[in-house]
């Protein structure tokens, strides 16, 4: 029997970064993922001769050499940034609006998003000075908290962070009236709200204001390779450190020895021993499946049935044999939408007949994403119940996910008046159900749970500490502290680990 | 960027902050603590259509000629299988066989329509190949009641309303029929909505494969017609020679897509007949095949496998492939289809000179020596460690 120092449960984002932080610092560890590659999410398919990415349509808090974003740093403090490739996304969005026909483009840079609102709405430009100044105080603020936590002291919040202090808890559309963004502005500004998952009435600002100021300040970059790219370099740089991974493992129980954790079994009947576990998985499936009930706390219950699970994803991957230039597709990042209300929008996504989602043009940020004179179209969106799952049988199921992909094609066409339906050579749909299959989360989400009111990312971030229920058996995914994004589930993976090299070592992780 | 005060209209109260861990407390106290419910409608429904394994048992055997025999086969109740996965109209399962010590697992396309997996029922068919391990044991020695665990639907040759065209022009030699019956049936039962031309060649009549249904189908279907070619028998009733230009053109319409299932002489052959059509690689479709590769060594080679942090030295031979290698060695390596599309048998190459012909790796796989042992042969010795 091998005894490692901590199991990872799932080859996910965060478990990657946790793992070879820990792999670095001499720690031995051992990864079990279901599937026979690393990533969950992150990662790749192959149909004919196109790569496509499963998930990622751009990455934010990367930034570059000269202006270091967070996760620039954070790669930069694994050595990794001289082994994966960035490709820079041109432009932030272009958005088109259905019901009456207008479409918005806008450019990366505060300066020059700021011109171009300006030209789009008059008299919105003080105000968007306000917002983008607001979204810096709190990406401060939020770091100071994230340092601290529990002990995080309020006159020093009061002190240095004024204006968090009074929009803490309050909504993107609450603080934008505060600021008399005129209205026009505030949709258009908000047009993305659906990265996010929720409309901008239960949106925190805090989290979409810090979250935008970087992405316009920094632009935002994806991986010449995928984002499997990210994945597989992690994996690698792993097992390099000593870490030992191993696919097509299934985890079926977590271990208690003196009331404590103790190890794992695999659906094999295998078992390894460690002092931590760190779940990849949700809450859910580790509460209700993976532990006996009498280790259970009531309190991890309690939340665990307090919470809503987040968007069910839906995808549309298609490989065409034209140049994205030949075809007039010209812009990265598309959002069409039936209007800019996010909650109109938002209660839609409630049925299949969702008419908000996002469109990636891959080859204009990455020309050789795909062979030339090719080029690869990424759409998303989610639902945002069971709404596909009440429609969807094993024997309409093929049927209803080409129905649903047929319909958005469709309205990118109408909207964009580009054509593109007769250069589809390949294509792919992923559906609730293969985000289910595949990362085996909860009715497929792609969002972890829902971030809103009470379980958005402040309190959750305030509340941490109590709510580490179990010694040291670790939740580290998109369900975290951080919410859901590639950029903050990566770093998430980071604290957990430093969090764990800190009480081993007895000093302050954040030093 | 300026730091000035800003004017917050109507948010007075910096105590929001303190606040929101009691209150967040608040909620948790009020929620129930019953267990976690974990039946999820995505994931229940991700079960019936991808279980990780089905058990089946053999239930009838149908000789369709001296080397080819269908195989009915029903859900293994005893090991609690009570139900087949749904699939597409072209898609194949894997079964795994043990024979002599070695693990192998084999890729056939369902020989029935996606209707006869809601009726618990799949079909396979299988004709024997000289020499074959797998396809001489189902012909020679599986009889009725005989139990194999199977993978879930697998592949991708399979009709898309979106990408093809509503005329599909069936290209089928021999065994490469399969697909097209099972296509076939599911237009007759209204499962899949296109016009289908299925051009079908066989040496002689007697090669012919599953007339009576294709030809009950015709009769019933305006929208599904076959035309059969034999290459090496002449009979008034069909067409004789080749399927070539002429043919195709014959039978196409403006708007068409090709399907093209057979051995891998029959897809060279198409294949130059579809480039002097000019058609366009978005119209031609494939059934799983191997591209061809020159093999030079005759030599047999040391290959060490590493899996489950044990090694094993295994013997592989220039012409085998380092698949067949360590499925003959008994160790359980996960694979479908063989021919280097699906991914599964995925592994890395520690060290050592192979060849392959793999179009279908990742990017960032082929910077760190990734291959698919399906289609990889050695030329030197090897180190290859495996997934798990």
């Amino acid at each position: 029997m091998t005894k490692y120092d901590a199991i990872f449960i799932g080859a996910n984002n965060s478990n990657l970064i946790a793992a070879l932080r820990l792999a670095k610092n001499g720690y031995k560890v051992l990864m079990l993922e279901k599937n026979h590659i690393p990533g969950g999410c992150s990662t790749s398919f192959i149909r004919g001769r196109f790569e496509f990415d499963a998930s990622l349509q751009e990455l934010y808090e990367y930034g570059s050499t000269e202006e270091p974003g967070l996760l620039y740093k954070l790669f930069q403090s694994l050595d990794l940034n001289d082994q994966i490739r960035f490709a820079d996304i041109p432009n932030a969005f272009h958005v088109y609006v259905s019901s009456n026909h207008e479409n918005y483009k806008l450019p990366f840079g505060l300066r020059n998003f700021i011109d171009k609102m300006e030209e789009y709405v008059s008299d919105s430009r003080e105000s968007l000075e306000k917002f983008f100044q607001l979204g810096l105080e709190c990406r401060n603020a939020l770091k100071y908290i994230g340092k601290h936590k529990a002990n995080t002291r309020y006159e020093v919040l009061l002190s240095d962070y004024p204006h968090f202090m009074k929009i803490a808890n309050l909504s993107v559309s609450t603080v934008l009236n505060a600021i008399n963004m005129p209205r026009k502005a505030q949709e258009i500004l908000a047009a993305n709200w659906s990265y996010f998952g929720s409309p901008i009435d239960t949106l925190s600002f805090v989290q979409f204001s810090s979250t935008f100021y970087s992405y316009i300040a920094r632009g935002t970059k994806i991986p010449r390779k995928t984002s499997f790219e990210i994945s597989l370099v992690l994996a690698e740089n792993i097992v390099d450190n000593g870490g030992y991974i191993k696919y097509l493992s299934t985890v079926e129980e977590i271990l208690f020895e003196n009331d404590k954790v103790s190890g794992v079994k695999l659906s094999n009947g295998d078992i390894y021993e460690a002092p931590y576990i760190i779940c990849g998985v949700s809450p859910n499936e580790v509460y209700g499946k993976m532990i006996p009930s009498k280790y259970i706390p009531k309190n991890a219950l309690k939340l665990t049935n307090s919470r809503v699970l987040g968007g069910r994803g839906f995808a549309i991957y298609l490989g065409l044999n034209q140049s994205a230039k030949e075809i007039g597709l010209n812009d990265y990042s598309y959002i069409i939408t039936n209007t800019l209300d996010s909650r109109k929008e938002y209660e839609k996504m409630g049925t299949t007949n969702v008419e908000h989602f996002r469109v990636s043009v891959i080859n204009n940020a990455n020309i050789a994403a795909s062979p030339k004179n090719t080029c690869i179209m990424q759409f998303s969106t989610f639902f945002t119940n069971d709404c596909f799952m009440k429609l969807a049988n094993p024997s309409n199921y093929y049927e209803l996910k080409e129905q649903i992909a047929n319909r958005l094609i469709t309205l990118f066409e109408d909207m964009t008046g580009i054509i593109i339906k007769p250069f589809i050579e390949e294509i792919e749909i992923s559906s609730p159900e293969t985000f289910a299959r595949y990362t085996n989360q909860p009715e497929g989400t792609i969002y972890g749970f829902k971030a809103t009111g009470l379980d958005n990312l402040l309190p959750r971030m305030i509340n941490e500490e109590n709510e580490q229920f179990i010694d040291n058996l670790k939740f580290n995914s998109g369900f975290g502290t951080y919410l859901s994004s590639y950029a903050t589930t990566y770093l998430t993976g980071n604290e957990l680990a430093m969090n764990i090299l800190a009480s081993r070592e007895g000093v302050d992780a954040n030093e | 960027m300026q730091m000035n005060k800003i004017e917050l209209k109507g948010l007075n109260n910096d105590k929001n902050f303190q606040n929101m861990g009691k209150e967040r407390e608040k909620i948790i106290h009020k929620s129930s603590s019953k267990p976690i419910v974990t039946e999820y409608k995505a994931n229940a429904l991700a079960k019936k259509l991808h279980p990780e394994e089905q058990y089946v048992k053999v239930e009838k055997i149908i000789k369709e000629n001296d080397d080819v025999k269908t195989f009915v086969l029903v859900p293994d109740k005893s090991e609690n299988t009570n139900s087949l996965a749904y699939f597409q109209a072209g898609q194949y399962i894997t079964i795994i066989v043990e024979i002599d010590g070695g693990i192998y697992r084999r890729p056939y396309t369902l020989s029935c329509s996606p209707k006869h997996a809601l009726n618990h029922e799949y079909m396979i068919t299988i004709k024997r190949v000289r020499g074959g391990i797998i396809s001489n044991y189902f012909l020679d020695e599986v009889q009725e009641g005989f139990s194999f665990k199977i993978s879930a639907p697998l592949g991708n040759f399979c009709y898309s309303t979106i990408r093809d065209c509503k005329h599909v022009l069936a290209l089928a030699s021999g065994r490469g029929i399969i697909p097209f019956l099972s296509m076939a049936e599911a237009i007759y039962d209204g499962n899949l909505k296109c016009n289908l031309t299925i051009l079908y060649k066989a040496k002689t009549k007697d090669d012919l494969l599953f007339r009576e249904k294709l030809d009950d189908i015709i009769c019933k279907m305006e929208n599904v017609n076959v035309v059969y070619v034999l290459s090496e028998e002449d009979d008034n009733e069909f067409l004789s020679g080749d399927i070539d230009e002429d043919l195709i053109r014959q039978y196409s319409t403006e708007e068409t897509s090709y399907f093209v299932s057979g051995s891998p002489d029959f897809y060279s052959h198409i294949n130059e007949v579809l480039k002097n059509l000019d058609i366009p690689k978005k119209f031609v479709r494939h059934d799983l095949f191997k591209g061809e590769i020159e093999l030079k060594s005759n030599e047999e080679y040391l290959l060490t496998v590493i899996s489950d942090e044990r090694e094993y030295s295994l013997k592989c031979h220039g012409k085998e492939t380092l698949l067949q290698a360590i499925e003959k060695s008994g160790i359980d390596i996960k694979s479908g289809c063989h021919v280097g599309v699906c991914g599964l048998c995925r592994s890395k190459l520690i060290s050592g000179k192979v060849k392959t012909i793999d179009e279908n790796l990742r990017a960032i796989d082929k910077s760190y020596n990734y291959i698919h042992p399906c289609i990889t042969y050695p030329e030197s010795d090897v180190i290859l460690k495996l997934p798990n």
